[in-house]
C-alpha cells in the first residue's frame, strides 16, 4: 500500500527548512524574541497584582510562553516552498495530487505529520531552554505531565483538522487570503496564544467553549499550568475527543466535495 | 500491460454563470444567474496502439486538454467511455495512476524547496518502486537528459528547460506504459527541446511506451508523430497520418512569388490563399477543397502578379495546420448556420 511506502514525504517540509538554513535562523530568532517579550510583557503586567483571573503571574508567564513554543509546531513557512494548497490551486499543480496512487487526504496528513513531528522538535526544544533558564515551572506531578501531553496530543489532533478546514476551503474560494487570514486570528485568539482565554469576559468564554479553538491549546496549557484541575481532566479531554472526531468526519466530507470539485473542473 | 488507450464519444459539458454587463446586471446576475453549459468536448472517439506515439492538435481551447484530463482521471467526462492500459481512468484513478505518467505544461509537480534528486525519491516511495529499479531508471535517464549537472540544485533554482526534463523524469520514475504530455516544451530554448524529443522517441522505440502529446510546435509534431488527431470546438476534425493530413488539406505545395513591385495589393486567388507575405515574397498555398493542382495555381499567380522569381515547395506543416484549423472553423460555422 502506497501509503505506508511514502512515509518519506512526511519529510517535505522539515527537509525544504533544513535546506534553507537562513530560514531556520530566522524562526529561531523570532522564536527567542517572541519568549523573551511575551514573558517580560507577563511579568510586567503581574508586578502590582498577586492573582488575576485565577492564573498568578508563574502560572501566566508559563502559559504564555508555552502558547509561543507550542504555535511554532505548525508554523512552519509553507508559502515560500509553493507548497500550500492555496498556492496548488493557483499554480494548477493540484492535479498532481489526483495523478497518484496516494490519495490527497493521506499525502495531506502525511506532510502535516511529518510537520508536526518537526515543530514539535522545536517546541521540546524551546521547552527543555526555558525551564533550564527558569522562565516556565515543570509541570505540577507526574499525573499533570502525563495529562498535559494526552490533551497536548488531542490540542494537536484538533490544530490539524482546524488547519484541513482552512485549506480545504482553497478548493471553493481560489482567493481566500483574507478568509484565511481571519481565520488564523481567530484560532490564535480563541485558543489563547494571544493571552490566556481565562482573561477574557464571562461571555466570551462561554462562546469560545462552542467552538474547536480553545481544544487546540487553550485546555492543554491549562491543564499544565493548573489552572484546570486534575479532577476536571477527563471532562476536558473529552471534549477533545469529541472535537477531534467531529472535525474527522466533517474533513472526510470536504475532502470528498473537493476531489468531486476537482474531477468537475478538472483542476 | 498494453499501453492501448481506446476512446469513444467522448464528451465534457462545463456548466458556468454568465455576468450580465453593467451595475444592475451584476446585481442581476447575483439575484438570478445565468448559467449556460459550454461544450468542450463533443463525441470524440480515437485509439492510440501500445508503443504509439500521436499528437493531439488543435487551436486555443480546442478542447485538448480537457480530454487529456478525463484520460488521466482528473476529470469525469459527461458522456461516453475511455480506457487506458484496460482502465476506466475517472473511476479508477489510483490504479490508473501506477499505469500513466503526466507532464502539464510548465506546471511542476517537483517540490519547490527541496533537490530535484530528493522530489525523485519522494516520487519513488510513493509509487513504491524498488530501489535498484529506480537507481537504474534514474541512471538511463540521466544519460539522455543530463539531469546529474544539476540533479543535487533545489528546484526553485532550476531554469525552466532544466525544471521540465526533470519533470519528464519524475513523470516515467514508476515506468508507466502510457505518458501524456500537455504541451511539454512550452517556453523551451531548441536545444533543450531537442533533446526532450530525443527522450521521447528513445522512451517509445526503445521502451515501448505509449505517448499522447499536445503541443503547437509543428516541428516537434512532424519529429515525434507517425499520426495526428486535430479537435476543433470540441470536435474530431481528423484522424490521419501527418501524409493523409497533408494530402486532404490539400497542402502538398506552396508557391513562393518575388513581386516586381513590392507594394503591389496581394489578395486571395480562387481556391488559393495568401499564406504569407514579407514585403515583396508571397507564399501562396491551397485554400480548401476547391483548391487547383499546383501547376494551375502557378499560371493563376502569374497570370495575375507581375513576378521577377517564383519556386515550388511542399508546405511547411505549420501551414498545413492552418488550412485544417480554417476548414475546421469553416465547417462548424456550416453547422451553426444550419442549426
Amino acid at each position: 500500500m502506497a501509503v505506508l511506502s511514502a512515509w518519506r514525504v512526511a519529510r517535505v517540509t522539515p527537509l525544504g527548512e533544513l535546506h534553507t538554513p537562513p530560514r531556520m535562523t530566522a524562526a529561531l530568532l523570532r522564536l527567542t524574541v517572541q519568549i523573551v517579550l511575551v514573558a517580560s510583557l507577563w511579568r510586567g503586567l503581574y508586578h502590582a497584582t498577586g492573582t488575576t483571573a485565577g492564573l498568578d503571574r508563574d502560572q501566566a508567564v508559563t502559559y504564555a510562553v508555552l502558547a509561543v513554543l507550542a504555535s511554532r509546531v505548525r508554523e512552519l513557512d509553507q508559502y515560500s516552498g509553493r507548497d500550500t494548497v492555496l498556492q496548488h490551486m493557483h499554480f494548477g499543480t493540484i492535479v498532481y495530487w489526483y495523478l497518484r496512487p496516494l490519495p490527497p487526504q493521506r499525502y495531506y496528513a502525511l506532510r502535516a505529520l511529518g510537520e508536526q513531528v518537526y515543530g514539535f522538535a522545536w517546541a521540546l526544544a524551546g521547552y527543555a531552554v526555558c525551564l533550564a533558564a527558569g522562565v516556565v515551572r515543570p509541570p505540577g506531578s507526574a499525573a499533570v505531565a502525563g495529562v498535559f501531553a494526552l490533551s497536548l496530543l488531542l490540542g494537536q489532533l484538533v490544530m490539524y483538522y482546524v488547519m484541513l478546514v482552512i485549506d480545504q476551503l482553497c478548493f471553493w474560494t481560489l482567493r481566500n487570503g483574507a478568509a484565511i487570514m481571519i481565520l488564523i486570528f481567530a484560532q490564535n485568539l480563541l485558543s489563547g496564544v494571544y493571552a490566556p482565554l481565562w482573561f477574557f469576559p464571562d461571555w466570551f468564554i462561554t462562546l469560545s467553549a462552542f467552538l474547536p479553538f480553545q481544544a487546540t491549546l487553550s485546555v492543554p496549557l491549562s491543564l499544565y499550568v493548573g489552572r484546570i484541575p486534575l479532577s476536571d481532566a477527563g471532562f476536558q479531554l473529552a471534549v477533545q475527543a469529541g472535537w477531534v472526531v467531529v472535525l474527522a468526519l466533517f474533513t472526510r466530507l470536504l475532502w470528498r466535495r473537493a476531489a468531486r470539485r476537482v474531477i468537475s473542473q478538472g483542476g | 500491460m498494453s499501453g492501448s488507450i481506446e476512446v469513444r464519444g467522448l464528451s465534457r459539458t462545463f456548466h458556468t454563470t454568465v455576468r450580465r454587463p453593467g451595475f444592475l446586471g451584476g446585481v442581476r446576475s447575483l439575484v438570478n444567474p445565468e448559467r449556460v453549459a459550454k461544450e468542450a468536448v463533443c463525441d470524440i472517439s480515437f485509439d492510440v496502439a501500445p508503443g504509439e506515439l500521436l499528437a493531439l492538435l488543435g487551436p486555443n481551447g480546442a478542447g485538448k486538454s480537457t480530454t487529456i484530463k478525463m484520460l488521466t482521471g482528473i476529470l469525469t467526462p459527461t458522456a461516453g467511455e475511455a480506457r487506458v492500459a484496460g482502465v476506466v481512468p475517472y473511476e479508477e484513478r489510483e490504479r490508473n495512476a501506477r499505469n500513466i505518467g503526466a507532464v502539464f505544461g510548465q506546471r511542476t509537480q517537483l517540490w519547490w524547496d527541496l533537490p530535484v534528486r530528493e522530489s525523485f525519491s519522494i516520487l519513488r516511495d510513493i509509487y513504491e518502486v524498488p530501489k535498484a529499479e529506480h537507481a537504474a531508471r534514474l541512471k538511463e535517464f540521466d544519460e539522455l537528459l543530463a539531469l546529474s549537472s544539476f540533479w543535487d540544485t533545489r528546484v526553485r533554482h532550476l531554469s525552466l528547460g532544466q525544471r521540465v526534463r526533470s519533470d519528464m523524469a519524475a513523470a516515467l520514475l514508476h515506468d508507466p506504459p502510457v505518458v501524456f504530455l500537455d504541451e511539454p516544451t512550452i517556453g523551451m530554448d531548441v536545444v533543450v527541446k531537442e533533446q526532450v524529443r530525443e527522450f521521447l522517441r528513445h522512451q517509445v522505440e526503445e521502451r515501448g511506451r505509449t505517448v499522447l502529446l499536445t503541443t503547437h510546435d509543428m516541428t516537434e509534431v512532424e519529429r515525434l508523430a507517425e499520426r495526428v488527431v486535430l479537435i476543433n470546438h470540441g470536435r474530431l476534425v481528423l484522424d490521419g497520418t501527418l501524409d493523409e493530413i497533408r494530402r486532404k488539406f490539400g497542402s502538398t505545395w506552396q508557391v513562393r512569388a518575388t513581386l516586381a513591385d513590392p507594394h503591389t495589393p496581394v489578395e486571395p486567388l480562387p481556391g488559393i490563399t495568401l499564406l504569407r507575405r514579407e514585403g515583396p515574397q508571397v507564399v501562396f498555398g491551397p485554400d480548401g477543397p476547391t483548391a487547383p493542382t499546383v501547376h494551375q495555381a502557378l499560371k493563376q499567380v502569374i497570370e495575375r502578379y507581375e513576378v521577377t522569381d517564383i519556386a515550388l515547395d511542399e508546405a511547411e506543416l505549420e501551414d498545413v495546420m492552418r488550412a485544417a484549423y480554417v476548414q475546421s472553423e469553416v465547417r462548424v460555422e456550416d453547422r451553426a448556420g444550419g442549426a
